[in-house]
């Protein structure tokens, strides 16, 4: 049965002016039995999804024990990153798994970027209406 | 102040001072006009990582495509 999209309205970013709100999304992040709920970017200009350095740490990731270093870009560019899998619920949504780079630094937002939110997900951004909606792919 | 009173203190700058003020009043106007969104004072982070190489991605996607391959999708 198809799911039928979800609609979010756009948020305030924490770090910039207030009436600029973005598409952020609730999304809840699961690595082995650690659990987090943040808001998350969703971003269609990045490349990769990007985890903040210390929602990996509450996540129990350990730095040390991923071994994908990534390459980031942008104002991330001198920022290491390792590849690091994690499982993604949104609302009533079923969980995927999200692979992301997890960057060495918390001077980022999280971010769902085209490897792999997009890839899992179909956004519709209406900017005029304040919305986004999302739509798994694989929604029979 | 009045213009009449401010006129004789611009009247002594440099070129390039009066320029400054120029852009300073063209901004100040627009703001005032709403013609210009962004605030010269405010700095606006572009978090996305744009440019990443492709391989970036791609090692990504094996983990994926291993950890499928692993425990099954």
């Amino acid at each position: 049965m198809a799911v039928e999209p979800v609609r979010f309205p756009y948020q305030p970013g924490g770090d910039v002016r207030n009436e600029s709100a973005l598409p952020f999304l609730q999304v809840r992040l699961q690595y082995q039995r650690h659990v987090v709920d943040r808001f998350g970017l969703v971003d269609s200009g990045a490349t990769v999804n990007v985890l903040p350095y210390s929602v990996g740490i509450q996540l129990g990731a350990i730095w040390e024990e991923q071994r994908v270093e990534i390459a980031l870009a942008g104002n991330l560019a001198a920022v290491p990153a390792r590849g690091i899998l994690l499982s993604a619920t949104i609302l009533h949504l079923s969980p995927v798994r999200l692979a992301f780079a997890w960057a060495y630094s918390d001077e980022v937002p999280l971010v769902l970027g085209q490897m792999n939110f997009f890839q899992e997900f179909e956004v519709c951004f209406y900017q005029a209406e304040g919305m986004f909606a999302i739509c798994p792919r694989n929604n029979g | 102040m009045s213009t009449t009173e401010l006129i004789p203190l611009i009247n002594p700058l440099s070129t390039a001072e009066k320029f400054q003020l120029l852009q300073y009043l063209v901004v100040e106007l627009g703001k005032e006009a709403g013609a210009f969104p962004l605030d010269t004072n405010s700095t606006y982070p572009v978090w996305t990582p744009y440019g990443i190489p492709a391989e970036s991605a791609d090692k990504l996607a094996t983990m994926l495509a291993e950890e499928r391959a692993a425990y099954g999708s």
